[in-house]
């Protein structure tokens, strides 16, 4: 079968909704189809651009390409999945959440005008237009599922992705915690450095990049942090693996997390995660006190329960081993065999 | 956002104003609303307003007139308005206004009839044909306007909107339900008790439920029948229970809320009949429904879109009492079905009449009709200016598509 898979790019920054869509591609490939990535720069901002922009996916023809059909369409996030095709599968992986759950927090974008009221309520139509349309509906997680059916009362089938290949494996249990993604505000590592100025024994590191390292520096600077810190930028898929391999357990609490690959990375590593009450998407899998630890996202909570791995190496081994047994059972195959039903 | 907010309200006795009165708290939990009180207009601050009209030119006259001023959010209660219209325009000597509005509705031949309708050699239309002339047309002109837009509560009366030429924005937001009231159910015998809420009149197909009851009673001697509302002028509710040697009628006229609901959850069936219909949502209906009473109902308008599992629905033909007299025996001799019937009510109301959910999509109809036409100029707009940039002088297909995906307006 010829398949595009949709994905819109945000140039110059690579997180993990591109790795999944480049990693369905290449499985795709790898059984017989012939796939292909299809995508479009996204902006997002200022005002109807949001809408302008993912319009852009309207307008592509993708029911044949050089004189051949291409049977399948996949779109994942938003605004691919505006694309038109016959058989359009979206495996969703978020809609634009400032329209949704992220509205009048501080990570929204629409103020109290009605012309910015009104453009919200327009990203509401076009998903449900454009989602409604589509020939089967699946989600990342349960979360975004359940989100979909709270907004828009769409039923999407869970579809759960597996983590990015890497060299997985666990060398140990150094005495440092990490941190795995992009550096945003939603990704909440600022909670991690309160605890740790709460707990002067725990050690980090903060392995990714993003806008929001310019503060995160400052406040490590402001707790006195030095040395029980480290930030080490993006980096490579070797540096990664041996940081999992080797950190004692993994932090991964974002804000309602669409669903996040880091915790299955974690498990496959054999490394428990931390995580909170309100991540969203990690709850899926993060089970408290069976492959990790649910704490409130507060400073003393998060600090308790990284001093409590600390001191219980057995259950750091335990529990990232019980990881593992969940992380394998998430596969390629299946999502595959799902998404094309 | 601010919203003017525009309604009959208790105590006036109108089903919107009680409808009004249901939905206006959750709504100010929401976003702030003004109450425009009767005769008055919006706030220049207010960013939208919401116009409840319904049928009855009393309650709603002064209410199509503040939309004249200004266009707003209509919604639409009843479908047919020809009452109202004929309120606005005969009822205050206006005979040019009627005329024109039957001519707008049908053309010459309505104007026609209007003439015979002011030469009283035609019977008041709003009495013997308001469905086949529903003179919704200003009211739906209005409502097309830039900031405005149509809510209805039934598919049924969206329909009849666009079969109109309705072409503005349109939103379904079923009528809300009241919480359960919590009130202790009535002492009243009957075995079944068939209850019947709202005013006694033939559009409400009194004398076919009176004739149905009759034959339940001559299988079912328990039986009683509850009328519970005013009875309309040269009804003679009396002069018919005689003309059947009817027995086993219950009569209670206008109750207040509390006797209402205390009634109804006496009842073993709840009867919601109606024909013709104006495209109404039935306020009685909702509430047998939160009380999980099995409905009996016509076949008609909104009471044909509800669920076959909490509603028996009975054809307006020539064998209506009959097939009524039959739901009704079915129901008495079936307490598992009425059981059924009342938890799929139960469901029902959460799943489609939740109070929340509708103040929500509220708020999305009045946000929407306030900045989107806004964004619909900008997004269009920058679109056009790219496509004409690379030299498209076509511009069907882009309107096709912003059209698909609802930006086209």
């Amino acid at each position: 079968m010829r398949i595009a898979v949709c994905s819109p790019q945000v140039p110059f920054s690579h997180g993990g909704a591109e790795v999944l869509a480049e990693q369905l591609v290449d499985e795709l490939n790898a059984r017989d189809h012939e796939a292909a990535l299809v995508t479009v720069p996204f902006k997002w901002y200022p005002g109807e651009r949001v809408l302008t922009q993912a319009f852009l996916w309207r307008l592509l023809d993708l029911e044949e390409t050089d004189g051949r059909p291409i049977d399948l369409a996949i779109a994942t996030k938003f605004p691919s999945y505006v694309v038109r095709h016959p058989r359009k599968v979206v495996w969703l992986v978020h809609q634009f959440r400032q329209a949704y759950e992220l509205d009048r927090t501080e990570l929204g974008q629409f103020g109290e005008s009605p012309e910015d009221r009104a453009l919200r309520r327009a990203v509401h139509r076009l998903d449900r237009e454009t989602l409604g349309e589509a020939t089967r509906l699946c989600a990342i997680s349960r979360n975004v599922a359940d989100r979909l059916r709270r907004a828009l009362g769409l039923e999407a089938e869970v579809v759960l992705p597996p983590p990015q290949e890497l060299d997985f494996r666990c060398d140990g249990y150094e005495g440092f915690f990490l941190s795995v993604g992009r550096l945003d505000r939603a990704k909440r590592v600022d909670l991690l450095l309160d605890a740790l100025a709460a707990d002067p024994e725990l050690h980090v590191v903060v392995a990714g990049e993003g806008p929001d390292r310019p503060r995160l520096e400052e406040l490590a600077r402001r707790h006195g942090l030095d040395g029980r810190v480290r930030f080490a930028g993006r980096v490579g898929r070797e540096e990664l693996a041996d940081l999992y391999a080797r950190c004692l357990a993994v932090y991964y609490a974002p804000v309602d997390e669409d669903y996040g690959m880091v915790p299955y990375e974690a498990f496959l590593s054999e490394k428990p995660v931390v995580t909170t009450t309100d991540a969203g998407g990690p709850l899926d899998v993060v089970a408290d006190r069976t492959t990790g630890l649910v704490c409130a996202p507060r400073a003393d909570d998060l600090a308790h329960a990284c001093r409590f791995l600390l001191d219980h190496p057995d259950d750091v081994r335990a529990w990232g081993r019980a990881g593992k047994a969940v992380a394998e059972q998430v596969t390629w195959d299946h999502a595959i065999d799902r998404l094309l039903a | 956002m601010k919203v003017a907010y525009f309604s009959p309200f208790p105590p006036e006795r109108t089903g919107i104003s009680e409808y009004s009165e249901l939905l206006l708290p959750a709504l100010r939990s929401r976003v702030d609303v003004e109450l425009v009180s009767r005769g008055g207009s919006a706030s220049r601050g207010a960013d939208v307003c919401l116009y409840h009209v319904g049928n009855n030119p009393d309650a709603h006259g002064w209410i199509v007139e503040a939309l004249r001023k200004r266009p707003g959010v209509v919604v639409l209660h009843d479908f047919v308005l020809h009452h109202l219209v004929a309120g606005l325009t005969l009822g205050r000597r206006d005979g040019e206004g009627y005329l024109g509005a039957m001519q707008r509705e049908a053309g010459v031949p309505g104007r026609l009839l209007a003439h015979g309708v002011l030469d009283g050699v035609v019977p008041p239309l709003w009495e013997v044909r308001p469905e086949d002339f529903p003179l919704a047309g200003e009211v739906l002109e209005h409502a097309a306007k830039p900031g405005g837009g149509l809510v209805v509560h039934s598919r049924y009366v969206a329909e009849r909107a666009l079969a109109s030429g309705y072409d503005g924005r349109l939103w379904r937001i079923p009528h809300p339900a009241w919480p359960a009231p919590g009130v202790a159910t009535a002492g009243l015998d009957g075995d079944p008790l068939v209850g019947c809420f709202g005013n006694l009149n033939a559009s409400k197909r009194v004398p076919q439920l009176l004739e149905a009851f009759a034959r339940l009673r001559a299988s079912r001697p328990s039986a009683r029948l509850l009328l519970v509302g005013a009875e309309a002028p040269g009804f003679d509710l009396a002069g018919r229970l005689a003309g059947l040697g009817l027995e086993g009628v219950e009569r209670e006229d206008y109750v207040d809320e509390q006797r209402l609901w205390s009634l109804m959850a006496a009842c073993d069936v709840c009867v919601a009949l109606r024909s013709p219909t104006m495209g109404e949502t039935s306020g009685s209906a909702i509430r047998a429904l939160v009380l999980g009473r099995p409905l009996v109902v016509s076949d008609t308008g909104w009471f044909r879109e509800l669920p076959d599992d909490v509603a028996l629905k009975v054809p307006v033909d020539e064998h209506e009492a009959e097939t009524l007299a039959g739901a009704l025996e079915l129901l008495a001799a079936n307490p598992d079905a009425r059981v059924a019937m009342g938890a799929a009510a139960l469901a029902y109301v959460a799943r489609e009449h939740d109070l929340d959910r509708v103040a929500e999509a509220y708020v999305a109809a009045l946000e929407e009709a306030a900045g989107g036409d806004a964004v619909r100029d900008v997004v269009v707009g920058e679109v056009a200016n790219a496509a004409a940039a690379v030299g498209i002088d076509d511009p069907s297909e882009l309107a096709a598509r912003l059209n698909e995906v609802r930006l086209g307006g």
